[in-house]
């Protein structure tokens, strides 16, 4: 009981530590943990909470599986996912080699080194004022994409060693379970949230049931846990079953979650002055190779601003929760040395805890300003009305101020939209309306008569607003916190909440107000 | 082990037969009779928190001002049946052939009742809050105290001949009376001074305010286990002190389904760890004592409640209650045969006692208004008379009494927006959001907590609803409340974040789509007129 006592509080500090400070709660959890572990007063011995805390990790994991969040951007993810789980990989491996680790362990080492953090990234994007454009569906289906190829990874190397009989056997087995996860995610699933919709307990202990069901397969199949546990959350990865689902197991997830991360950080020993090189050393291949690599592939395969891609790249820069994972199971078979599991934690550890100080704006900005440049075309655009930002409200401008005969040019960062447009003879142009440069010599801004600003970063309109001074800016707002700061930056503010309250109203009026002539009460 | 129980209690929805029932049958298929689990130090583990847990809900449940009015009822009625049922079955037992020793320890474990079996009940049933369910958890609490007091005692015997075993166990009652004290000092002190501050804080964000509980939780119960007493007093101490804090509702629900795991797990274990001793049974004896605590222990309490002045109604639900035995009467009982003071014949008919008895009162607590109306009708309860006036009061509920309202989610500006204009229109709203800042200043009814969840739904009273409005930005989110209100056949508007993105939300044929996007942009065209762009 103490030992478990003495963990809950562990993640009380580290819970209030993550909000107090902004920081990602999974570093600090491990390193709570190691830190009681040093202090002496938890053992580490908790091997059946961290298999049960993995089962929850992986299953929650599982149930954010579903494709249809970025099916617009298939390419860009499958094409990242690819390139950053094979070349930052094959970075890691060459560094782990010229540090003179064994293949094998090299190999776990580079594998950990390939995938990013859900968990850290999701938050980070959560942080995000306003919506986060595609570039948050860029990122969110790369990560799922690498949490599938981490899991098949597991599966092989369970295996690895045990002759190609062995693999093939795994293989066939994971196929089978495969097979089972998407066939009760489409037949049964669906029923399984109607039926139980009222009953939350029942709902429950079925959710769990699949859990323990799966993982219960793959140890019959010879499979690992782990490979059971995120099946089972793919197998209720299906709409409505995974809102449902998800919903449910919030609490149960945060505990867990908790109580894994302390756990494993009290595994780890104290590092001595070669490890700690060795961990930085690590560090840097994450840092330098993931942000470029991103960047580049992103801007290539999903043609987004070199902004939008290079935000890709500094939330990417860590390695993931999955990491831990093989860690862990390489460990358990007993296929890399003590030394290896805490090489990979410790990564993990350091490149959590920095990515909320990197993936800033700020920091995505001072990248941008080193990075070469194309040369302006020289413009003659005047008088001109610039829309900055298209997206599904921008026809309603744009048609009445064609009408009226203005010249009206869009500029949005998603290329599709803006080969629709130029098909339609609007002149239209990809690029980061809020890169001055680009602003002021590509587009003209200063010689405009009026801008339209309908960005996803609230805070856009009032840095375009600003280099654009005597231009009439008119910028459309969501929150009501965001008004003053761009009419202080002499724009003028729209809000589309306000906006959308009004047709609100105007719909309610007519359909349910009506219908009850006098409200109750 | 879960998937069983799982089955178990979709099998048992069936038949209407209590979950706690089927979870014990279920622990019973995997232990005893197939032998296919047995218990691990980390399920064990797993039982022990979901009793802390449960008991942490009732805590949070009943705030303190609920408790007291029912605190003298509860010390007396349960002090008072210790006493009788403790005689009662003495002589039972002698008559039935057991030496004064086993009597001793079948009497002493036929007067527990089990706590976590009657609350998870009185859960179900969402009478908890009832006036007959803070007095039975009250009884249930002194009950725990006097488990303790003797538990203490026997231990102390245990340890030593003579004197030096009574002064073991003196200390040891010196002890948990000190503890009792002590830990009731710090958590109404805390309550009152120590933790608005820090929760306050933490609550803006729904995990720190989860992991905070807990941990307020698990230290109070490790320190009451420190003090010698049980994880159950300390867990229902701790919440009482956050019961207090306006975010122990959002608390509450968040708990709730952890609770719901782990408690399966316990009671699946009951039945695997249900041990009959290996003895030969005395039918005869456990069908006996069986009947005295369905019908003897109810029987005994019916007449002290009554005596002070409770309803029939309330006398006969509260005392229907206390018709099982406890978990802690097999525990006592394997205390004695380890100590060598009874044969291992005690251990097994406590336990079947306990299996019949959890079994049939169970039913009778989930029926106990049927029972109670056909009881009354044959007029079995005429000799019970109220001493004094009957002094129900009508017990408010924490759930709102909203019916054709407005539940609008997500208090953005927009949300905000909308709760205030409806407001206005003099239309009854109620505003969700998980954090407490967002719904200051709000006209109109206000819930804390997360949206997806069921639980916070049905306490929005959804399905009375006239339309649910989702103003959030979370896709996955607001797919989920629609769908959540096409099964309650209620309309929804929900905001639709990019319209490249609304399949699920035309499926579930929400009846308006806010676009504030569009909306903004038709809007701006005013202002484009008004700055001369274009022509009104």
């Amino acid at each position: 009981m103490s030992e478990l006592v003495i963990l809950v509080l562990g993640a009380v500090l580290a819970f209030g530590l993550a909000q107090g400070l902004r920081l990602p709660v999974i570093p600090l959890l491990v390193g709570i943990g190691f830190a009681l572990a040093q202090a002496g007063v938890a053992t580490g011995d908790l091997n059946d909470m961290l298999e049960l805390g993995l089962a929850f990790l992986l299953f929650s994991a599982g149930i954010e599986l579903h494709p249809n969040r970025f099916v617009k951007h298939r390419k860009a993810v499958l094409w990242t996912a690819a390139s950053q789980f094979v070349l930052a990989a094959a970075c890691g491996f060459g560094v782990a080699l010229a540090l003179g680790f064994a293949a094998f362990p090299a190999a776990y080492i580079a594998a950990a080194l390939g995938t990013s953090s859900t968990l850290v990234v999701v938050r980070q994007l959560q942080r995000r004022v306003g919506a986060a454009g595609s570039y948050g569906r860029i990122v969110i289906g790369v990560l799922l994409v690498q949490d599938l190829a981490m899991i098949t990874l597991l599966v092989v190397l369970s295996r690895l060693g045990e002759g190609a009989a062995a693999m093939l056997t795994a293989a066939g087995g994971l196929a089978v379970l495969i097979a089972a996860a998407l066939a009760f995610q489409r037949w049964m699933s669906a029923r399984l949230a109607r039926r139980l919709q009222t009953d939350e307990e029942l709902l429950l202990l079925s959710v769990i049931s699949v859990l323990f069901g799966f993982s219960w397969l793959a140890v019959q199949l010879g499979l690992p846990l782990a490979a059971g546990s995120f099946l089972a959350g793919l197998a209720l990865s299906a709409f409505p079953a995974n809102g449902v689902s998800r919903s449910i197991l919030r609490s149960l997830t945060t505990v867990f979650l908790a109580l894994f991360f302390t756990a494993l950080g009290a595994r780890l020993e104290m590092p001595d002055l070669a490890m700690v090189g060795k961990v930085l050393a690590m560090c840097g291949v994450v840092w330098l190779v993931t942000p470029l690599l991103v960047t580049r592939v992103v801007e290539r395969t999903g043609k987004l601003t070199r902004r939008s891609a290079l935000t890709c790249g500094l939330l990417l820069t860590q390695t993931s929760e999955f990491s831990l994972v093989l860690a862990i199971y390489g460990l358990k078979l007993d296929q890399m040395p003590e030394e290896v599991f805490a090489l990979i934690t410790w990564v993990a550890v350091l490149t959590m805890t920095v990515t909320p100080f990197v993936a800033t704006d700020r920091v995505a900005r001072r990248f941008l300003s080193w990075m070469p440049r194309k040369i302006p075309r020289k413009t003659e655009l005047r008088d001109h009305v610039l829309m900055l930002g298209f997206g599904s409200g921008g026809i309603w401008a744009l048609k009445p101020l064609t009408a009226a005969g203005h010249r009206v040019v869009v500029v949005d960062e998603d290329p599709a939209v803006v080969a629709q447009l130029r098909a339609k003879g609007v002149e239209a142009l990809t690029g980061d309306a809020s890169d001055e440069h680009f602003l002021l010599h590509e587009v003209a801004g200063l010689e405009a008569k009026l801008v339209l600003v309908a960005l996803p970063d609230p805070r856009d309109a009032a840095r375009i607003a600003r280099m654009l001074p005597g231009v009439t800016v008119v910028a459309r707002v969501f929150e009501h916190d965001h008004v003053e700061p761009v009419r202080a930056a002499g724009a003028i503010p729209v809000m589309n909440s306000l906006a959308a309250a009004d047709t609100f109203m105007e719909w309610f009026e007519q359909t349910i107000g009506k219908k009850e002539e006098t409200p109750p009460n | 082990m879960l998937v069983t129980a799982a089955l178990c209690a979709l099998a048992a929805r069936r038949i209407r037969m209590p979950a706690i029932v089927a979870w014990i049958i279920a622990g019973l298929l995997l232990g005893p009779a197939t032998g296919w689990v047995s218990l691990t130090p980390t399920l064990d583990g797993i039982a022990s928190a979901g009793i802390v847990l449960l008991l942490f809900l009732v805590g949070l449940e009943l705030s303190l001002d609920r408790i007291r009015d029912v605190g003298a009822t509860a010390i007396v009625a349960g002090l008072g049946q210790v006493l009788f049922t403790v005689a009662g079955g003495l002589l039972l037992c002698r008559w039935l052939g057991f030496d004064w020793m086993a009597a001793l320890f079948i009497a002493t474990g036929l007067t527990f009742s089990s706590t976590v079996v009657v609350v998870k009940l009185l859960e179900e049933k969402g009478e908890l809050d009832s006036l007959y369910g803070r007095i039975a958890v009250g009884i249930f609490l002194v009950q725990d105290m006097v488990v303790i007091l003797i538990m203490t005692f026997l231990a102390g015997l245990g340890q030593g001949e003579g004197e030096t075993g009574w002064k073991v166990a003196a200390v040891g009652i010196g002890k948990a009376f000190g503890g009792m004290a002590l830990l009731l000092a710090i958590t109404l002190g805390a309550a009152r001074w120590l933790l608005r501050r820090p929760f306050a804080w933490a609550a803006r964000s729904p995990e720190t305010n989860l992991v905070w509980s807990l941990g307020w939780c698990f230290l109070i119960v490790w320190l009451s286990h420190a003090f010698g007493l049980s994880h159950e007093i300390g867990a229902f101490l701790a919440g009482i002190s956050l019961a207090q804090l306006p975010y122990s509702g959002d608390l509450r629900r968040r708990v709730a389904p952890l609770m719901s795991v782990f408690i399966a797990v316990f009671f699946v274990g009951l039945g695997v760890r249900l041990d009959t001793g290996g003895a030969p049974l005395n039918l005869m004896a456990v069908a006996i004592l069986s009947l005295f605590v369905l019908l003897g222990n109810p029987l005994i309490f019916i007449w002290i409640i009554s005596k002070m002045g409770y309803s029939r109604r309330t006398s006969f639900k509260t005392s229907v209650t206390v018709a099982q035995i406890s978990e802690f009467s097999f525990i006592f009982a394997s205390m004695g045969v380890t100590m060598g003071l009874v044969g291992n014949e005690v251990l097994s008919i406590t336990a079947l006692v306990g299996i019949l008895t959890i079994g049939i009162s169970a039913y009778m607590i989930l029926f106990s208004d049927q029972l109670y109306l056909w009881v009354r009708k044959r007029g079995l309860l005429n000799w019970v008379r109220a001493s004094g006036p009957a002094e129900e009061r009508k017990t408010k509920s924490h759930g709102l009494e909203l019916e054709g309202h407005v539940i609008v989610v997500g208090m953005n500006s927009l949300g905000r927006e909308l709760v205030r204009r409806l407001d206005h229109v003099g239309w009854p709203v109620l505003a969700i959001d998980n954090d407490p800042k967002k719904l200051e200043g709000l006209p109109g009814h206000s819930l804390l907590g997360d949206a997806e969840s069921l639980a916070l739904l049905n306490e929005a009273r959804l399905d009375k609803a006239r339309l649910l409005i989702s103003t959030l930005h979370i896709e996955p989110a607001n797919d989920l409340l629609a769908f959540r209100c096409k099964q309650a056949g209620v309309p929804a508007a929900i905001h639709a974040v990019d319209l490249d993105y609304i399949g699920h939300l035309l499926d579930m044929d929400t009846a308006f789509l806010m676009v504030p996007k569009v909306d903004g942009a038709k809007r701006q065209r005013k202002v484009l007129e008004e700055l001369g762009f274009l022509k009104r």
